[in-house]
C-alpha cells in the first residue's frame, strides 16, 4: 500500500542483515518525480510528466541496480530469495505542482520549466537513513542555456540571457575582468570544487593532490561545500551512503582546508566522508560537490567596475584541465567597461589562464553576494548531479581573452 | 527475473488496459535495457556495475488535446503509471499520433545477447596490460567499457505492435602522455568481440604522443583536416542544427563532397533498427548529398505541421516523447582517398588528431567550437605541434567549405551513432 511517509526501512534493514549477503554494503532506493512545461511566448504548450523508482545494492565491489522498487526487484539484486523481506514502502509520489500558481505568467524568453520532487533512503546495516532533498526548478531559455534554482523559479530569478544587441568583438590579449556572482560560482566550481573531490585526489588527477594546507591565493576568500544551504539546488539532509549533511570547508582565508570524500575516498584521504552523490540508481555514489558557498574578509561595498575592462555577467561554461592547470571560462554575456560604466555588448568570447595565474591573479572581492544559477547540473563521467553556488564579485587578472 | 518479451508485453497490456475506453488514441512504448559498466583505474582496481532499466512512456492524444507520462519500476504497473499520468498532463494540442496506416517496420532487429562481465573484464585487461609499464611514458589514467542491449516495443491503440532489439559496446579510455593534457579516447562497436585490444592499445600510444608539447597558435583562418574522432561530434552538431533550422539557414551553397545520410536500415553505421521512434518503418534518409541540404529529419506532426516527410523521430528514452533527430548518421567515404592524399591535398593547414571535451553549439548563430590535439603541416610536412587548439567556425562555412572525405570511417557512440571518415575542409578558425 501506497503511504505519504517511508515505511518498514528499519525492518527491512533488520531483515537483509539477517540475511548475511556476502559483501554487502549498502542498498539504496529512490523515488524521483518531473513535470515538464514547454513554454511559448510565455504560455505553456505542452506538458509531460514522469514517475521513476530503482534500487541498488553494493556487494561484492560492484553496483547492482534495477528500476521498481519492490520487494522482488530487492531480491533479485541480493540473489535472496523475496519471501525472506518484509514488506516495505517508499512515500507516496506527490502531484505535480501547478506551474501557473508557482509562477503567474511565464517570462517570454523560456522555452521550459521543469519541476523536479526526489526522495531516496540509504540502508546500510542495521540503519535506514532518509535522504531528503529540495525541490528543484530549470528554467531553459531559447538560446538552450539552463538555469537551475529550487522551487518555485521566479521570474525575477532568470538566467541572464545575451542582450539583444549588436554584440562586439573583444580583443584578445590579457584583461582584468570583473565576475558576478553567477560567474564566479562557476569560476570557484572548476577552480576549487571539482579539484578538490577526492577521486580526482587519490587519482592524481589534480593540480591541489598533495597540497592540502598550502596557501593557493593572496585573496582572503573562504569556500565551503554546504549541502545544508536548502536555499540551493546542490542540498541533501544526508549523502548517498547516509552520512548526515555537515558543512566542508574547502578553502580557509586562501588555504587549501579541506576535500570532498564518499567513504571510499575518506579512508585514502584520513578524511571524513558525507559528500557521497549518485546521479541516480543506476550510478555509483562518488565524492561530488553540493552547493559552493564562498565569502571574503574585506569584501568592497560594491563591484569595482572602474578596476575592470569586462563585467562578465554570465558563462555558458567553465574547464579545468588537471593535467596541465588550464582553465577555460566560456563567457556567454558580457560588457566591456570604460571609466566604470558599461561601454558595449561583447560577443561570446573563452577566457584562457593557468589555476597559477588565476588563483593569484584574484584581487578582491565585493559585494553584493548572490546565488548563481548556474553551473547547475553538474556532469563528471557523464553523471549529473544538481548543484548550487553563493559568491560575491570577484575582480581577477592572469585571464587572457582568445 | 522475467524474460525481456514478457516483461515488455506486460507493461503494453496494462498500459493500453488502462487507456482503452478513455476516448483517446495512444502509443505506448516500453524499453529494457540490460548493461554492464567496467571501469579500471590506474591502480588496477575494477569497479563493476550492472544495471537493468526498464520503463514505459504514453503519449496520449483526444478531444482535451495531447499529452505524455512516462513511468519505470516493474512491468504492469510502470505501464499503468505511465498511461495513468499521461492523461493527467493533456493540454490542448495538435495531435502528434501518426496515423495507422503510415506504421510498419522495415528488416530485422539484430540479435544482441547480454554480454559477460568475464569477456568485458578480459577485454579491458588486455587493453590495460598492452598500455602497462607506459610505451614512450604514456600512462593509462582510467579504462571503461559499457557494453548493453536494449529490448523495445511500441503498440497503438489501433492495433499497431513492433519489437526491436539492439546493443552495444563502447570503449573510454583516459590517458596520460609524458607531459601536456591528459587524452581521452573513444571507440564503439556492436559487440565487445567487435573491440581489438591490440590496435585499441597502439592507436592510443601513438596518437596520445602526437601533440604533447608546443605554443597556442596564432589565430587564424586555416585548412583543416578532422581525423574521425574530431569529425564526428561535428557531424553529429551539424545534424542537429540542420533539424531545427529554418528554411532560410538550410538554403545555403553545400560543398559536392558531402554525402550524408541517416542511415536507419543499415547495414552501414552501427545502430540501424527497423522502425523510426514513432513505428514508421526505417529508411535511409539522404541529409546532405549532390550539393543540396536534402531532406529535414522530422516526426509526424512536424511533418504534417511544417511538410515534409515523416520518419526522422528518435527515442532515446522511454522518458521522453519521440523527437526528431538523428539515429544512425554515416558520412560515405571515398575509398580511393587516402589520409596521406588527404594530407598530400592540405599543403598548409592543421591536422586535429584527437578532440578535447565536447562540441560547444551556439544555436542561435549557427556556430560551433571544439578543442583538440592539433599538428600544424607546412609544405605538407609536419611543422609545429599544437596540445590544445580551438577550431571554430559556422555550420554554414562547415557545409560550404568540405574538400575531401576520406576512406578511414570510425563509428562512435555519442548522441546517436556516427560513422564518419576523416574530413578535410578550407578555411575554418583555429585559436
Amino acid at each position: 500500500m501506497e503511504r505519504d511517509q517511508p515505511a518498514g526501512l528499519a525492518e527491512l534493514a533488520a531483515a537483509v542483515t539477517r540475511s548475511q549477503v556476502p559483501g554487502l554494503e549498502d542498498l539504496y532506493f529512490e523515488r524521483r518525480a518531473e513535470s515538464l512545461w514547454r513554454l511559448a511566448a510565455g504560455h505553456v504548450v505542452a506538458r509531460e510528466a514522469s514517475l521513476h523508482e530503482g534500487t541498488a545494492v553494493r556487494r561484492d565491489g560492484q553496483l547492482l541496480s534495477g528500476d521498481g522498487l519492490d520487494r522482488p526487484v530487492l531480491a533479485n539484486l541480493l540473489g535472496i530469495a523475496s519471501r525472506t523481506l518484509p514488506s516495505f514502502s517508499a512515500p507516496r509520489f506527490p502531484e505535480s505542482p501547478s506551474l501557473e500558481h508557482a509562477l503567474g505568467e511565464p517570462p517570454a524568453g523560456w522555452t521550459s520549466v521543469r519541476w523536479r520532487w526526489s526522495w531516496a533512503a540509504v540502508l546500510t546495516g542495521r540503519k535506514a537513513v532518509t535522504v531528503t532533498r529540495p525541490q528543484l526548478a530549470e528554467v531553459t531559455l531559447a538560446d538552450g542555456q539552463r538555469a537551475l534554482f529550487c522551487w518555485p523559479p521566479e521570474a525575477s530569478t532568470s538566467p541572464e540571457s545575451p542582450v539583444a544587441q549588436t554584440a562586439t568583438a573583444v580583443r584578445p590579449g590579457k584583461v582584468r575582468v570583473l565576475l558576478a556572482p553567477t560567474a564566479t560560482t562557476v569560476l570557484l566550481h572548476e577552480l576549487v570544487g571539482h579539484p578538490l573531490e577526492g577521486d580526482l585526489l587519490v587519482r592524481g588527477a589534480s593540480p591541489w593532490s598533495r597540497r592540502i594546507g598550502e596557501r593557493i591565493m593572496r585573496l582572503p576568500l573562504w569556500v565551503t561545500d554546504d549541502p545544508t544551504r536548502t536555499d540551493l539546488p546542490g542540498a541533501f539532509s544526508a549523502d548517498d551512503e547516509g552520512t548526515t549533511a555537515a558543512p566542508r570547508p574547502l578553502l580557509a582565508e586562501g588555504v587549501l582546508a579541506g576535500a570532498l570524500a564518499d567513504r571510499r575516498t575518506a579512508e585514502s584521504l584520513g578524511i571524513e566522508p558525507g559528500n557521497a552523490r549518485r546521479a541516480g540508481v543506476h550510478s555509483p555514489p562518488r565524492p561530488r560537490i553540493s552547493n559552493l558557498v564562498a565569502t571574503a574578509r574585506g569584501t568592497l561595498p560594491e563591484p569595482p567596475r572602474t578596476d575592470a575592462a569586462i563585467e562578465v555577467l554570465a558563462l555558458s561554461s567553465g574547464t579545468l584541465e588537471p593535467a596541465s592547470g588550464v582553465v577555460m571560462l566560456r563567457v556567454r554575456t558580457a560588457f566591456s567597461l570604460r571609466r566604470g560604466t558599461r561601454r558595449h555588448v561583447l560577443a561570446p568570447f573563452t577566457l584562457v589562464g593557468t589555476v597559477d595565474a588565476v588563483t593569484g591573479g584574484l584581487l578582491a572581492a565585493a559585494e553584493p553576494s548572490d546565488r548563481g544559477a548556474e553551473p547547475g547540473w553538474c556532469a563528471k563521467d557523464g553523471e549529473v548531479v544538481p548543484t548550487g553556488g553563493f559568491a560575491p564579485w570577484l575582480l581577477l587578472e592572469g585571464l587572457e581573452v582568445r | 527475473m522475467r524474460a525481456s518479451g514478457d516483461l515488455l508485453m506486460a507493461a503494453l497490456h496494462s498500459a493500453s488496459e488502462e487507456l482503452s475506453g478513455k476516448g483517446v488514441r495512444f502509443e505506448v512504448f516500453a524499453r529494457l535495457g540490460e548493461s554492464t559498466r567496467l571501469s579500471r583505474g590506474a591502480s588496477g582496481i575494477l569497479e563493476r556495475c550492472s544495471s537493468r532499466e526498464f520503463g514505459v512512456g504514453c503519449r496520449v492524444s483526444g478531444r482535451d488535446g495531447a499529452g505524455f507520462g512516462a513511468a519505470s519500476g516493474s512491468g504492469a504497473r510502470a505501464g499503468r503509471e505511465a498511461a495513468r499520468i499521461a492523461l493527467g498532463t493533456m493540454l490542448p494540442a495538435p495531435d502528434p499520433l501518426p496515423p495507422r496506416s503510415v506504421l510498419g517496420a522495415t528488416g530485422t532487429s539484430l540479435p544482441h545477447d547480454v554480454p559477460e562481465s568475464e569477456r568485458i573484464e578480459e577485454v579491458l585487461g588486455d587493453v590495460a596490460a598492452r598500455m602497462s609499464g607506459g610505451r614512450h611514458g604514456v600512462m593509462l589514467v582510467q579504462a571503461r567499457v559499457l557494453a548493453g542491449t536494449s529490448a523495445a516495443a511500441l503498440a497503438t491503440g489501433e492495433g499497431f505492435h513492433a519489437g526491436a532489439k539492439a546493443g552495444g559496446t563502447v570503449m573510454e579510455l583516459l590517458v596520460a602522455p609524458p607531459e601536456g593534457p591528459w587524452r581521452h579516447f573513444h571507440f564503439a562497436a556492436p559487440a565487445v568481440s567487435d573491440l581489438d585490444p591490440v590496435t585499441i592499445a597502439e592507436r592510443v600510444q601513438e596518437t596520445a604522443l602526437l601533440a604533447t608539447r608546443g605554443s597556442q597558435p596564432v589565430r587564424q583562418l586555416a585548412d583543416v583536416l578532422l581525423a574521425p574522432a574530431v569529425a564526428a561530434p561535428i557531424v553529429e552538431a551539424l545534424v542537429r542544427y540542420l533539424t531545427a533550422a529554418s528554411d532560410k539557414n538550410r538554403e545555403v551553397r553545400v560543398s559536392g563532397a558531402w554525402h550524408l545520410t541517416d542511415d536507419r536500415l543499415g547495414p552501414e553505421g552501427l545502430l540501424p533498427l527497423p522502425w523510426d521512434g514513432e513505428g514508421l518503418p526505417a529508411r535511409r534518409i539522404d541529409l546532405i548529398r549532390s550539393g543540396e541540404v536534402g531532406e529535414r529529419l522530422a516526426t509526424w506532426e512536424l511533418a504534417e505541421r511544417f511538410g515534409g516527410r515523416p520518419g526522422g523521430a528518435v527515442r532515446p528514452s522511454y522518458r521522453h516523447p519521440p523527437a526528431a533527430g538523428p539515429a544512425n548518421l554515416v558520412v560515405h567515404p571515398d575509398p580511393s582517398t587516402t589520409q596521406s592524399k588527404l594530407l598530400g591535398r592540405m599543403a598548409n593547414g592543421f591536422y586535429l588528431a584527437v578532440p578535447a571535451g565536447a562540441v560547444r553549439v551556439d544555436a542561435t548563430e549557427g556556430r560551433f567550437g571544439v578543442q583538440a590535439a592539433a599538428v600544424a603541416l607546412q609544405d605538407g610536412k609536419p611543422a609545429a605541434t599544437h596540445p590544445l587548439v580551438e577550431l571554430r567556425g559556422s555550420f554554414r562555412r562547415l557545409l560550404a567549405g568540405l574538400l575531401a572525405v576520406g576512406a578511414d570511417s570510425e563509428s562512435f557512440s555519442l548522441g546517436c551513432a556516427v560513422t564518419t571518415p576523416s574530413l578535410l575542409f578550407r578555411r575554418l578558425e583555429i585559436v
